[in-house]
């Protein structure tokens, strides 16, 4: 077997199964091949697991992989796409993709195929020849998801149901041939931990999305992700609560319940939907509304499974208030911070409130990673910010923001510092606020809207500067890009939350959510130190996520994220000696706090009433 | 006392004192130590570490910037640690004892947001370095404070000790509170005390070498940075954002930048560290009884004069001063508003009328032949061409 660029399987193993390459986020168009045929095979994540695949011995040459290597055109679009995010450039890994194929061809290889057996040929009865599989490689690209420690772990097969009745017909099947299943959104899930031995069903092919004004509600099925939803509801001029962008509605749903930073305003669990429709274990279908199921909304113990296949999700579809625009309220400590955004909550002001710290602030900013590190040290040492208060407002919500808030980085002046920012961390900018000894905080200058001309100035924003942080051959991309208003709008970007998956760039990230109330300073210090002592214990890298009031200020989540090198043994290791340090203080915590709750005792219970777990009564 | 005036006479003459210098590595600290080493004496200074390099090698790379011979090395050892920290003190003690002290470990940061700071090195940093005075066995304290500590006082400002004052922000306030600290402990363990009260220390008069570039070098720093921003507008982008603020190319590639800086009378009290440490060695040598000894000019330099210099010096035309009435009919525009914003800070600084009263002080230097270097435009120029050398500070030891 022909060698593979030992660069290009790094690159390949550095896949974080995000999907971003399965959304259009950046206008640029997919990866025409993923949505034609619908495995995730055909999509450039795909291609990346075969590269590693191939690598490692794991992966035989088969007419799918033949399939994926051919399909691909080299078009570019996924470097754009991988690149924005994870800031990884995926053509050189789809060029040895190619190359390895070509070479293969040129030996005269001979391709492995594998026989249809029973089960497949009845599967293809249900979804037809071109939606299962079990070709070796479709099923490598199944083998892993975004849950970094485990996998890999292929299925037996792979299926692309189309509708509710040929998801109903192959969970009876599955029953009949007692055979386990999974349901994958399209192709992956997204918080991970969706593996079977039998078979997955990848809800790639159902994806409709029916918009009904008159009832706020859109009629979702499976396959839709969370961007596609947005935009759609977007030209409606009406909005959902989203999850991660490239997550499936239904799947999120199902998971963790959908929170986000805008749960401030919409909730999480129930609030975010008027009914599911499922398939259960016995094929047959019903509605989380029927009277006659068995109580879907209780809580049950942690492994609790959902109550069948979602096929579709009546989402909430909620108003956009006019004006709105998004600002960020510096503080220089935890305590005002979370005092505004829980004020913001008991005063119902604003759409969307988090509490975001210095590393979040400057990843999700910054279109590169250097950049990035450079700017999340240079806010809290030269800015004087360690915190900042992401809140969207309209108007009256924003003034209410100034009068409660020392200083306010108001819309245009986060677009300014988003287009200039690789000036802003220029050194000889820095040393000025850095030396400054002016009875003003450096970031309360600079929120003064008299000082703006004088930012530009020294900033110069436009899409030209802001795309001098990445590499030459993406500049012109970058310039296009940031010359749409909505890539630097903070509404249009927590919408469709595309800049959060920028979290996972500089390595991997593990998620940890929990829920807590926000009144108990004390107890949001007591987490931080907690996930960061246990994380320093173990050698990780980690930061404090977010942190958003719900329920009227009354309960917050608060997401504190460890990072690793997933693809470095040892780093895995210690991530999981990390999570067996984590349990039982997490468990002490429920005990000793009323209402402290870690989210993965609800995972899996997204339809449960929210009050159930965030008041114990 | 615990030393009596012959024994301590013996000890200079011998150049057996074993001195520590703290901060050793700061503005002062540093050219203090190279002026102990220079008349002989023995030198241990305390110094913190940075992020890449020991306290050490940074001593090491400074004691190259001072230009420290073979000899005077030799007398300089180092103690690593921080004044706000107590685990330096064994270090001190094993370094070889201490016969005298000279404090120089300070914050000069004004804003009342760094208080918890600023009152952590200049009263707790100072507490564990008398602390230590006590035990080890030190002789002689000299304690640097500034001239700044009369606060709001106005008219002549005597070399006394300031019971009670109102003061202009925490550094004025902690450094009065320092003296008073000082004071009280040196008397009850019988140490000869020295108070040193330099007012602003600038650059070299000779030289215009700095290891500093904060307090009359920032506004300054401020105005070259703006004026290359808007050059760089100017040339590269047809200069639409220097036109809205009135900036425009003059003749012979000067830049016209209009900005108003808001003064009232008097000036500003300059010091250049040549002069500030050959007076205090004047005082250190000389005044063996204890004593409070200002270390000023004679004269404050004007801010329209040093508004001129910077015109001159850096090609830059509309930079005028105002007094507070030419605010009223026209607002502020972003360049003014930052200069206001930070010389607020400076105002009481800015516009003394006061003198400071050198009775003590002045004997010792006039047996000397010192006096203060008038802050001209010389000195001005040479301490910005330094400046620009050393990029105001970021290459101030690349080779």
């Amino acid at each position: 077997m022909p060698r593979i660029d030992p660069e290009a399987v790094r690159l390949a193993a550095q896949c974080r199964h995000y999907a971003m390459c399965k959304i259009d986020y950046l206008g640029t168009g997919l990866c025409p091949s993923g949505p034609e045929k619908g495995f995730v095979t055909y999509y450039p994540q795909g291609r990346m697991d075969l590269v590693r695949g191939l690598a490692e011995g794991r992966v035989p040459i088969t007419e799918a992989l033949l399939g994926s290597a051919d399909t691909c055109t080299m078009c570019g679009v996924c470097d754009g796409q991988c690149h924005f995010v994870t800031g990884m450039r995926p053509t050189a890994v789809m060029r040895a993709l190619k190359d390895h194929v070509a070479e293969f061809r040129r030996g005269g290889g001979e391709i492995v195929r594998p026989v249809e057996d029973e089960p497949l040929r009845r599967l293809r009865s249900i979804v037809g020849r071109e939606g299962a599989s079990n070709d070796p490689a479709v099923l490598w690209t199944y083998a892993d998801d975004p849950f970094p420690l485990t996998g890999p772990r292929p299925p037996r097969y792979v299926v692309l149901p189309r509708s509710r009745d040929e998801v109903a017909a192959v969970v009876r099947l599955a029953g009949e041939l007692g055979l386990p299943y999974a349901v994958r959104g399209s192709g992956g899930s997204v918080f991970g931990l969706v593996f079977t031995d039998g078979i997955v069903l990848d809800m790639a092919r159902m994806r409709r999305i029916d918009i009904d004004r008159a009832n706020w509600c859109a009629a979702v099925e499976p396959g839709v992700t969370s961007f596609d939803l947005q935009q759609e509801a977007h030209r409606h001029g009406v909005r959902v609560n989203a999850a991660e962008p490239a997550a499936t509605v239904c799947g999120n749903i199902i998971c963790t319940g959908t929170f986000s930073t805008w749960s401030h305003a919409y909730g999480t669990n129930l609030d975010n939907f008027v009914d599911l429709e499922f398939v259960g274990r016995d094929g047959g279908v019903f509605r989380l509304n029927d009277r006659d199921i068995p109580n879907p909304f209780g809580l049950g113990p942690p492994g609790t499974p959902p109550p069948g296949v979602c096929t579709r999700a009546f989402v909430k579809l909620h108003p956009v208030p006019g004006g709105e625009e998004g600002i960020l309220v510096p503080f220089e400590d935890l305590d005002g911070a979370v005092g505004l955004a829980r004020e913001l909550g008991t005063r119902r002001i604003g759409s969307a409130v988090a509490v975001l710290g210095a590393h979040y602030i400057a990843t999700f900013l910054s279109p590169d990673e250097a950049l990035a590190k450079a700017l999340k040290e240079a806010l809290p040492e030269a800015l004087g910010i360690r915190y900042g208060v992401l809140v969207i407002a309209d108007r009256f919500g924003r003034e209410a923001v100034q009068a409660l808030a020392p200083a306010v980085i108001d819309s245009a002046m986060v677009r300014l510092l988003m287009l200039g920012l690789p000036r802003l961390v220029e050194p000889r900018w820095l040393d000025l606020v850095r030396e400054w000894e002016g009875r003003e905080r450096p970031y309360e200058l600079l929120a003064r809207p008299e000082m703006r001309p004088l930012v530009e100035a020294a900033l110069q924003p436009s899409p030209e500067t802001a795309a001098e942080a990445v590499p030459d051959a993406l500049r012109p991309l970058y310039r296009e890009v940031y010359a749409r208003p909505e890539m630097t709008d903070l509404v249009w970007l927590s919408a469709h939350r595309i800049v959060s998956a920028r979290m996972a760039r500089h390595k991997h990230v593990l998620a940890f959510l929990v829920y807590l109330p926000p009144d108990r300073i004390d107890v949001v210090r007591e987490v931080l130190e907690g996930f960061g002592r246990i994380a320093e214990a173990h050698g990780l890298d980690h930061d404090f996520g977010f942190l958003t009031p719900m329920d009227l200020g009354k309960r917050a989540i608060l997401e504190y994220d460890y990072y690793l090198d997933h693809t470095d043994p040892a780093e895995k290791e210690k991530a999981g000696r990390a999570l067996a340090d984590l349990d039982p203080w997490l468990a002490d915590l429920s005990r000793r706090v009323p209402s402290f709750l870690s989210l993965k005792d609800t995972f899996a219970q997204g339809c449960v009433r929210k009050e159930i777990f965030l008041y114990r009564v | 006392m615990r030393i009596d005036d012959a024994s301590l006479r013996r000890m200079r003459a011998g150049r057996t004192s074993r001195i520590l210098v703290t901060g050793g590595t700061g503005f002062l600290g540093s050219h203090i130590a190279a002026a102990l080493l220079g008349a002989g004496y023995r030198v241990a200074v305390l110094a913190r570490s940075a992020k890449t390099l020991s306290a050490r090698a940074r001593m090491e790379r400074l004691a190259d910037w001072l230009g420290l011979d073979e000899d005077a090395r030799r007398r300089l050892a180092v103690v690593e640690g921080d004044v706000l920290e107590a685990g330096w003190a064994a270090a001190a003690a094993e370094a070889g004892g201490v016969d005298e002290i000279v404090h120089c470990a300070s914050s000069t940061a004004f804003a009342e947001r760094k208080r918890a700071e600023v009152e952590a090195a200049n009263i707790g940093g100072l507490r564990n370095v008398l602390d230590f005075a006590v035990r080890s066995g030190c002789a002689f304290f000299h304690h640097i404070s500034t001239a700044y500590v009369a606060g709001r006082r106005t008219g002549p400002c005597p070399e006394d000790w300031v019971e009670s004052a109102a003061f202009t922000n925490v550094y004025e306030e902690t450094k009065a509170r320092g003296e008073v600290l000082a004071r009280d402990l040196c008397r009850r363990e019988g140490l000869r005390l020295n108070v040193y009260r330099p007012t602003i220390v600038t650059g070299d008069s000779r030289t215009g070498r700095t290891l500093r570039f904060n307090a009359l070098y920032f506004p300054v720093k401020a105005a070259v940075y703006l004026r290359d921003i808007y050059l760089a507008d100017i040339r590269d982008r047809g200069g639409r954002r220097a036109a809205e603020l009135g900036i425009r190319p003059a003749e012979d590639g000067r830049l016209v930048m209009p900005l108003r800086i808001e003064i009232g009378g008097g000036g500003i009290n300059l010091v250049p560290v040549d002069h500030c440490v050959a007076a205090f060695m004047a005082v250190f040598e000389d005044g063996l009884d204890g004593g409070i000894y200002h270390i000023a000019s004679g004269a404050p330099t004007r801010i329209e004069d040093i508004v001129a210099y910077t015109r001159r010096f850096f090609r830059l035309e509309g930079i005028e001063t105002r007094g507070p009435e030419a605010f009223a009919g026209r607002p502020r525009n972003a360049l003014e508003v930052l200069y206001d914003s930070y010389l607020e800070t400076y105002r009481p600084y800015m516009q003394e009328t006061r003198s400071f009263e050198s009775a003590n002080a002045a004997p010792m230097l006039a047996r000397r032949g010192l006096v203060c270097p008038a802050f001209d435009y010389d000195v001005f120029a040479r301490c910005m061409a330094y400046a620009q050398e050393v990029d105001w500070g970021s290459k101030l030891f690349a080779r």
